[in-house]
């Protein structure tokens, strides 16, 4: 929404543009009273004096040069990097397509798609890249959970937070330029000066699960910048079910709350919050398996193993993790609009597995973890010079693992301490509104130092105890030896791009991003099984740095009834770290395959397309496809996990005048048909004589289309309370479909048709 | 540049936070794994009074075959146990027993043919034989071998497959079989 400014007592009017700029023409000199106005700022007027053509400055509270990464009511968006192009929703959007996790709502973004462990669990995928490489930035601060396993949802409840954005590349260098693949950051919005109470509740009930949502959020403002808010969130599903099937296990619990307050002026604010996020997710029963010979009968088997009736109860396997956030930032800006930035923050992570184990010990985790990070940033930025803009900063972090041995199970992932220094410093060149040139530096240095035990086999196996030999302790238990390896990484990221008007409603951005990443912990030491996957899967000390160079570009167009964009990007990534099976380990239990992390070159380039055209005055289609294309340049493969040629459709009515709107979209996802060779062959008694069978882990699955369709209705509209509706049919078809991006897709189908019913209230 | 001096105080905060880097982690306790299994050891009695015990050691893998005669019967003996910790080795079997409700031990032979019912001694659920103790009779001569598993939680019990019985394997390894006229 633009501020208005206004000549008392005159018709001269003007409304400023997207960079805040306004002009009145016409007028007489003479002495006036300039009003300037905006929805959600404090009105001004100012005495001015005309003789000359003259330039005003004007400033309200909020006034939007100084709003970064936040957005107004009408959600424009105040980019990180204006090179590099973004995507931005809220999430009452994000809500109203049904969503019930931060990754299932970014379906609907074109470019980001979801890796799942079973349909609770999620991890967002950037240019066919997750895990480390994918960055989320709550309120400011880097979010440090176990993000590294790829069976690990985000610790975040994203219906505390008022708006997504996806940053595609490691534009966003002030929060780490580790991130090849992108950012994701969740933020609130700016705080409006004036005395208000406003909430919003919402409640979602769900025949898939039989379950739903439930929550409320407050916030009070007071006219002098002091606010206070609060927000809870509760989830409760049953199992969930396919076409054909119960998904046996599948339900999950989920209670979150926070609670902020500040105070928020133009020149300075403060504020401090604390959030609290608890997730307890039931693993799909018959994906713990023993070992090879399990995992080929799950393979061959249409159905799960294990099918029982629906329950909300959670057993073993699954999940509990919960995490929690204390948080404090200031800003002040000063006379010559420099702003500084502070802000501190604890993370402490908890995370726990459980298995089906022998002996009573189900309910003793087998993975029990404990991270404990501190954060600390420090910035400066708005430091202007004609037509220069700069910022640089500071960050630094303190992790603490900790791998409790009440487990009675060899720890995954072992003590460590984690260190990180960075430095930033990033810059602006702006000639005119059709020219802008941006470039960025980051240095970071990371330093781990970890205590872990290895199998004095294993160490000699590997070869560690020639290579590593100055990480032995002395210390041994057992058949077992005391490592402390200690690691120092220096890492240099950098971007610059630039973006350039072709014409009035067109865009042309292009940017190059440089980054390097330091292995993270499961991939220098991982030591141990993975249930669902019946695979050792071990990390390599000897493992380098990932450095990633890419380029994007981005065209797009705007117009009345249309518009469109056009994202290309290619990259070229060396010593890019991924797990392959690297042969077969017999052990006690049978034989399982060996994971094994490694780096090679990897090449990636891919497409993100997106339209949307309003047909007749009321309907409008949008049409969104994305394609990735990776390969493994050493080995001559493709890369493992990427996702397949995928689109949607959308078409939507929204009537004039009216109340309701309807939509109905369809996925589209296309068959992977390039993926790595990961099969293994393993003995098979077959009727008395041993057979070899070939356990296919690689095949995608086929391709796919699901129908969804939204009705919402208001079904009150009062100045200080609405009221929506909103009817939610998913999988319309009830088509029986396997997802290439979900781990489970070996032991079962996606879910089946979803009848969603929602109800919001804003007040 | 007056607006750094103001900051004494952001400075001060920041070189605390720097200066608490310096600790570092104490040595973790190390973690003697429960259930693991590191043994199977296998006595094969004849009416005889003859014994052979076959144990099959996971640090070597390799065992000693099996050594039957065609019709007659051998009392099979089954012992799990953790010696990964040669100062303290564990008998899983009394696990097993204790939960014999959820286990299942299923011999699977290839290219020799042998008969296996639960021994008097057995342990047994009802009337079911968790075949912890087993009679063996081979029909016919021949060299093949035994897989020998332990089933967890099976879905179902009675079985003539390994992919019948459902759950998963606590043990699944393979032993030579040797059998003469």
């Amino acid at each position: 929404m633009d501020a208005l400014v206004k000549i008392e007592g005159t018709n001269f009017f003007s409304q400023t543009n997207l960079n805040g700029e306004y002009k009145i023409e016409g007028i007489c000199p003479g002495k006036y009273v300039l009003n300037i106005s905006h929805p959600n700022c404090k009105t001004k007027n100012k005495n001015i004096n005309l003789k000359e053509n003259k330039t005003y400055d004007l400033k309200l509270e909020h006034h939007i040069n100084e709003l970064e990464e936040i957005i107004l009511s009408d959600s424009r968006l105040f980019r990180t990097r204006k090179s590099v192009r973004e995507v931005l929703v809220d999430i009452s959007e994000i809500n109203s397509y049904g969503s019930n996790t931060l990754v299932d709502a970014l379906n609907y973004i074109p470019g980001a798609s979801i890796l799942k462990t079973g349909n609770s669990i999620g991890k967002p995928v950037i240019h066919g890249m997750y895990g480390s490489r994918v960055g989320i930035v709550t309120d400011g601060f880097r979010q440090y959970d176990q993000q590294w396993g790829p069976d690990h949802a985000p610790n975040i409840d994203f219906d505390s937070f008022e708006t997504i954005q996806l940053i595609k590349g490691a534009a966003a260098l002030k929060y780490g330029g580790d991130t090849s693949a992108g950012s994701i950051i969740l933020s609130s919005k700016r705080k409006v000066l004036r005395d208000t109470l406003f909430g919003t509740s919402f409640i979602n009930l769900e025949s898939n699960g039989w379950g739903g949502k439930l929550g409320s959020r407050l916030e009070k403002n007071y006219s002098n910048g002091f606010y206070i808010n609060g927000n809870f969130t509760g989830k409760r599903y049953g199992d969930f079910n396919t076409p054909n099937y119960v998904l046996s296990n599948t339900g999950f619990k989920e209670v979150d709350f926070s609670i902020k307050l500040g105070k928020d002026l133009v020149s300075k604010g403060w504020n401090l919050k604390y959030s609290n996020y608890n997730l307890e997710p039931g693993i799909l029963k018959a994906s713990h398996i023993g070992n090879v010979q399990d995992l080929f009968f799950a393979l061959n088997s249409s159905e799960p193993s294990i099918i029982d009736d629906f329950t909300y109860n959670i057993g073993a396997p699954n999940q509990r993790a919960s995490h929690q956030r204390l948080s404090f930032k200031y800003f002040r800006s000063f006379k010559n609009d420099v702003k500084l930035d502070f802000g501190y923050s604890y993370q402490n992570n908890k995370r726990k597995e459980f298995d089906i184990r022998r002996g009573g010990r189900t309910n003793i985790p087998v993975v029990d973890l404990l991270l404990k990070t501190q954060n600390l940033i420090l910035g400066f930025s708005n430091i202007k010079m004609e037509n220069w803009g700069f910022e640089f900063g500071y960050n630094a972090l303190i992790q603490d693992n900790f791998s409790t041995p009440d487990t009675g199970v060899k720890r995954l992932i072992p003590d460590y301490i984690k260190l990180e220094n960075g430095i930033y410093i990033q810059g602006s060149y702006q000639e005119s509104n059709s020219f802008l040139w941006e470039w960025g530096l980051r240095l970071d240095h990371v330093f781990y130092d970890a205590k872990k035990y290895y199998y004095k086999s294993v160490w000699e196996e590997r070869g560690y105890d020639v290579l590593f030999n100055e990480f032995e302790t002395g210390t041994e238990f057992a058949n077992q030896i005391l490592v402390n390896p200690k690691f120092n990484y220096l890492n240099v990221s950098a971007q610059t791009g630039i973006s350039t008007k072709i014409s009035d409603n067109s865009e042309f951005n292009i940017s190059y991003i440089l980054s390097q990443r330091a292995p993270n912990p499961s991939e220098l030491f991982s030591d141990g099984l993975h249930h669902a996957m019946a695979a050792i899967e071990y990390g390599y000390l000897g493992i380098n740095p990932e450095t990633s160079h890419k380029f994007l570009l981005s065209l797009s167009k705007t117009k009345k009834n249309y518009n469109w964009s056009f994202e290309p990007f290619i990259s070229k990534t060396f010593n890019y770290i991924f797990i392959e099976p690297t042969g077969l380990k017999q052990t006690i239990r049978g034989a399982f395959p060996v994971w094994t992390y490694k780096s090679t070159d990897a090449f990636l380039t891919g497409i993100d397309f997106n339209y949307s055209q309003s047909i007749i005055e009321i309907l409008r289609f949008d049409i969104g496809a994305s394609y990735v294309y990776a390969q493994d340049i050493l080995n001559s493969e493709p890369l493992i996990l990427i996702p397949p040629l995928n689109s949607f459709q959308k078409l939507k009515v929204s009537p004039k005048n009216s109340k309701w709107t309807f939509e109905i979209s369809n996925h589209i996802s296309a068959k992977q048909n390039r993926f790595p060779d990961s099969n293994f062959i393993f003995d098979y008694i077959q009727d008395g004589t041993i057979v070899s069978k070939t356990v296919d882990i690689s095949e995608s699955p086929s391709g796919f289309h699901r129908l969804d369709a939204i009705l919402s209705l208001q079904i009150r509209n009062q100045k200080n309370f609405t009221a929506n509706l909103r009817l939610i049919a998913q999988n319309i078809l009830n088509t029986d479909y396997r997802d290439y991006l979900n781990r489970m897709r070996y032991y079962s189908s996606e879910l089946g048709r979803n009848l969603q019913i929602q109800l919001n209230f804003n007040y | 540049m007056k607006f750094y001096t103001k900051f004494s105080k952001a400075k001060i905060l920041f070189l605390a936070f720097i200066f608490t880097i310096s600790c570092s982690k104490d040595d973790p306790d190390g973690v003697n794994e429960q259930e693991y299994i590191s043994n199977v050891l296998m006595t094969i009695e004849s009416a005889d009074g003859t014994t052979q015990t076959v144990d099959w050691d996971l640090s070597e893998m390799n065992s000693q075959t099996i050594n039957l005669k065609v019709n007659t019967d051998y009392t099979v003996g089954l012992r799990f146990i953790n010696s990964s910790d040669p100062t303290e080795v564990e008998e899983i079997t009394l696990e097993i027993i204790d939960e014999a409700d959820e286990h299942q031990v299923f011999f699977e032979f290839a290219d020799v043919s042998v008969n296996v019912t639960s021994a008097s001694n057995d342990t047994k659920v009802g009337s079911r034989g968790v075949l912890l103790n087993s009679v063996w009779n081979a029909s016919s001569a021949g060299t093949g071998l035994v897989r020998v598993y332990l089933i967890h939680q099976p879905t179902n019990f009675n079985a003539t497959t390994r992919e019948g019985f459902g759950g998963y394997n606590d043990v699944s390894i393979d032993i030579p079989v040797s059998i003469v006229e």
